[in-house]
């Protein structure tokens, strides 16, 4: 069983390998679009190197649930609805939406997910000791 | 020697033009999977005749249409070798016949095998290949993609098809250093043109052919085997043509 800390390690070692970034500019803050400048198939090769490093399955769309943007129902006028914000909230309860939920304009959405919600992610699907 | 050390999967590998990709392959030190519908004997038998070759082939029996099967091979390869660095696409089939009278297993059949196929191991190949941050993919077209023929509306679609997915997937894949492209033969002596080359007579083609000659698998070998290589270090989303000039038109 991983530690919270060798969670963080190994997620860390995965945004360096996946997005050619420093050690240092993987903080728990740091934004995975903003900060460290991930694209649309980062994240495809971020959950790819999460599922070797811990063993684990990761559906796709699940650490980033690009269909509920993409969904008409959920979408108006370029910003999320609230049942919209609420489908997000489900499906992404290791994440903190309530800033986003402010203000809900699509195009912000990829600019939320920070590393310590990956953590939080990895830490759902991997039982930690502390 | 520019496959040393390196890996390579070719689909339709037992015959024609495949063939000569696994024989190049092996004869520049590369260890390949040859992927082929027919017998597993007809292929291990096609692999002996290379075995002086300084690489390694192992055989394998599987239909390309078979997404799971693509998947499960690609997967038990990248477990062995850790890595996939080629994958050529050649496994291919014509089901010529006039549109009034094309049945619909004649359109899935060659729609399946030739586009299908080449999306499931490039499908099968794009994760391992992600993670490595090099790979190479070569698909083959055709010239009849861009200037059909008679009889062959199933044909043209697949490799048109074929022409899209490879420069929608260069594009995709270039930011992770995998290439993808695409050679389009045009008239090559193997099997699949054997009716066409007897139809229309050989002598009637090379008058249509600017170099005088009808193609050897060879011929588009050579040009698939650049592709796959670093020598092709910044070449992607092309189709390139080897058709000793055929489809340059004019007189
Ligand atoms: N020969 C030509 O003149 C010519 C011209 C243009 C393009 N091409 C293309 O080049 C490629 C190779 O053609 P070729 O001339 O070497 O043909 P070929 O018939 O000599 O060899 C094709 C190989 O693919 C295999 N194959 C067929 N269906 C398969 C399937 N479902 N699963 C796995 N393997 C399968 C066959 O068993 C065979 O070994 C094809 O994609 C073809 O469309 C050939």
């Amino acid at each position: 069983m991983p530690t919270k800390d060798e969670v963080f390690e190994k997620i860390q070692t995965a945004l360096v390998d996946a997005l050619g970034v420093d050690d240092e500019d993987v903080t728990p803050d740091a934004t995975l679009v903003g900060d460290l400048g991930a694209e649309s198939i980062d994240f495809l090769d971020i959950v790819f190197r999460l599922e070797k490093s811990f063993e684990i399955k990761i559906p796709r769309g699940e650490l980033f649930p690009e269909d509920v943007l993409t969904n008409a129902d959920y979408i108006q006028d370029g910003r999320v609805t609230d049942v919209g914000v609420e489908e997000l909230r489900k499906r992404m309860p290791f994440a903190n939406l309530d800033d986003f939920a402010k203000n809900p304009v699509v195009q912000d959405f990829g600019s939320l997910l920070t590393v310590a919600d990956m953590c939080r992610f990895v830490e759902g699907k991997v039982e930690v000791t502390d | 020697m520019r496959f040393e050390g390196k890996t390579a999967i070719v689909t339709g590998g037992s015959n024609g033009i495949g063939r000569a990709c696994v024989a190049r392959l092996v004869a520049e030190g590369a260890r390949v999977a040859m992927v082929d519908f027919c017998d597993l004997e007809v292929s291990q038998a096609a692999a002996d005749e290379m075995k002086d070759a300084p690489g390694e082939i192992v055989p394998f029996q599987a239909d390309v249409r078979d997404a799971d099967r693509a998947t499960e091979l690609v997967n038990q390869l990248f477990d062995q070798w850790e890595r996939i660095d080629v994958l050529i696409n050649s496994a291919g089939i014509v089901r010529d016949g006039l549109m009034a009278a094309m049945t619909q297993q004649q359109w899935l059949d060659v729609i399946g095998v030739n586009l299908g196929g080449t999306y499931n191991y490039c499908h099968a190949v794009t994760q391992p290949m992600m993670m490595n941050r090099s790979g190479s993919i070569v698909n083959l077209s055709s010239t009849g993609a861009e200037f059909p023929s008679r009889g062959q509306v199933n044909y043209a679609a697949s490799k048109g098809g074929v022409n899209g997915l490879t420069r929608s997937l260069a594009k995709e894949l270039a930011s992770r250093n995998v290439r993808v492209n695409a050679v389009a033969p045009g008239m090559i002596e193997t099997g699949m043109s054997a009716a066409v080359r007897g139809m229309v007579g050989e002598k009637e083609l090379k008058k249509i052919i600017p170099l005088r000659r009808i193609g050897q698998p060879e011929d588009v070998a050579q040009a698939a085997t650049f592709l796959a290589s670093d020598d092709a270090s910044y070449v992607t989303g092309q189709i390139l043509r080897v058709d000793g000039g055929l489809s340059l038109g004019g007189y």
